[in-house]
């Protein structure tokens, strides 16, 4: 009897978790990755508290864009985010995605990043960011590539009507 | 019993050696540039799937291995860090390579203010963001000349860009005008437009044109900046007048270079001019 009643309880417990398990790992991958942004070397201009926060929230809230968008193939997400130059080669990557019939994971391990300029009239903010990013690529759903790097990124903000858009995204090779 | 070993080892050797024949093989080029031709190396026999991610695009080939990949140049739009998926015969094989921008075709130039007072120091502002041909940002030092000149003069200066940023920062000139702001990059170049205006008034002077019984009017000589731009019309000037009844002011605009207010009568009046911060003389009328 009492055998009986652990293997039931074990039974629901395993199948709370495979239910929950997909759910977590979905939330955690939608959810904002950490940054940390350090603004002691910014010039010209001394970077405001205010925008300080804004640019924080901001360039994360882009990278949880691109995870949602590359994962789902969905350029939704990255209107919200994104202008110029940087949204049209993510737009036009979820495209290419699409036709070719694979996907790409990211999942953020964090992202270091050194505001490198703000410009003199504050419209536009550079930030170089070394990023800890696991990439998948997936051809429908079977992972055909898996690498864990620490990719260094430039990025250029500027400032929108509501919020700073990241207008461009280049990754380089660290120096 | 040997030889069945010696043919059993022979077996096994020619497998291994099949198999590794049939094995892909991923090359990936290791100078890539944006807009220039490269090739893949693929090792194996078969066919497969190639495919090339990028940050801004996907492309994907059908492939017979054992055959190079050519990329044509304008399919190989998107600079930065690319991964390369050969798949064949179930399994899946990757590298990471990496690709350069092309040289700097476009810029995008920012120029602060587009109206500004003459002869200010550090007013004006020039911020120049490098691209090639395909919109990849162009990370690599490059020289970027700026130009600002009213009316043929004005200075010129040249700026090596720090991971892809240019930026200068200079005075507006004396004199008003609208002044070119010139930002260029080998053939490329942009042009701006920023509204140089005269500044503050300087030396406001003003005197009594006319004089009745019952009025008394005032007027400016031509009111000029520091550097001796005129200053706009329309631009208030205010007149005050303290006598014993008490204070009479009148603010008047500039019409024409010169501001006019008529203020009533007195036998012992101080009339005094002022335009923004700038203080002008002050009239003693009537009295003893």
């Amino acid at each position: 009897m009492r055998a009986t009643r652990i293997l039931v309880l074990s039974l629901g417990i395993a199948l709370a978790i495979s239910g929950v398990a997909p759910l977590l790992m979905r939330t955690l991958a939608d959810s904002r990755p950490s940054i940390e942004v350090n603004f002691d070397h910014t010039g010209p201009r001394e970077v405001e508290d205010t925008t300080q926060k804004a640019i924080n929230r901001d360039y994360s809230s882009a990278w949880q864009a691109i995870t949602t968008a590359l994962n789902n193939n969905d350029p939704a997400p990255l209107r919200q985010n994104f202008a110029g130059f940087a949204l049209d080669q993510l737009v036009q990557r979820v495209k290419d995605q699409q036709s070719s019939g694979v996907k790409t994971r990211i999942i953020d391990h964090g992202h270091k990043v050194d505001a490198i300029f703000y410009s003199k009239d504050g419209s536009a903010m550079q930030l170089r960011d070394t990023a800890s990013i696991e990439t998948q690529v997936l051809e429908g759903n079977t992972v055909i590539h898996s690498d864990q790097s620490q990719i260094q990124y430039f990025a250029v903000m500027t400032s929108a009507e509501d919020r700073w858009k990241l207008r461009v995204l280049e990754s380089s090779p660290e120096k | 019993m040997r030889k069945l070993i010696l043919m059993a080892l022979i077996t096994a050797v020619c497998w291994f050696a099949v198999d590794s024949a049939n094995a892909s093989e991923l090359k990936v080029p290791q100078n890539a540039v944006a807009g220039q031709p490269i090739s893949i190396g693929l090792g194996g026999n078969g066919d497969g799937t190639l495919y090339l991610i990028g940050q801004g695009q996907v492309i994907k080939r059908n492939v017979k291995l054992g055959n190079d990949v050519e990329i044509k140049g304008e399919e190989l739009r998107s600079a930065g860090r690319w991964i390369a998926v050969l798949r064949a015969g179930g399994t899946s094989q990757s590298q990471v390579f990496w690709v350069k921008p092309g040289p700097p075709e476009n810029l995008s130039f920012l120029a602060r203010p587009s109206r500004v007072p003459v002869h200010q120091q550090s007013a004006i502002s020039g911020t120049v963001f490098l691209f090639d041909k395909f919109n990849n940002w162009v990370l690599q030092p490059t020289p970027v000349n700026f130009n600002l000149s009213v009316n043929g003069s004005g200075v010129s200066r040249a700026v090596t860009s720090r991971d892809g940023v240019a930026w200068i920062e200079t005075s507006s000139a004396p004199r008003e005008g609208a002044a070119q702001f010139v930002a260029s990059v080998g053939s490329a170049s942009v042009r701006r437009v920023i509204q140089q205006v005269a500044s503050q008034p300087c030396n406001l002077r003003m005197h009594v044109s006319q004089r009745t019984q019952s009025r008394i009017i005032v007027e400016t000589d031509p009111v000029r900046d520091c550097t001796g731009n005129a200053v706009p019309d329309g631009t208030i000037v205010t007149f005050t007048q303290n006598d014993k009844s008490g204070k009479s002011t009148v603010d008047a605009r500039i019409r024409k270079g010169i501001a006019k207010a008529e203020l009533p009568a007195s036998d012992n009046a101080m009339i005094s001019v002022a335009a923004g911060y700038t203080l002008g003389n002050e009239l003693h009328v009537g009295g003893r």
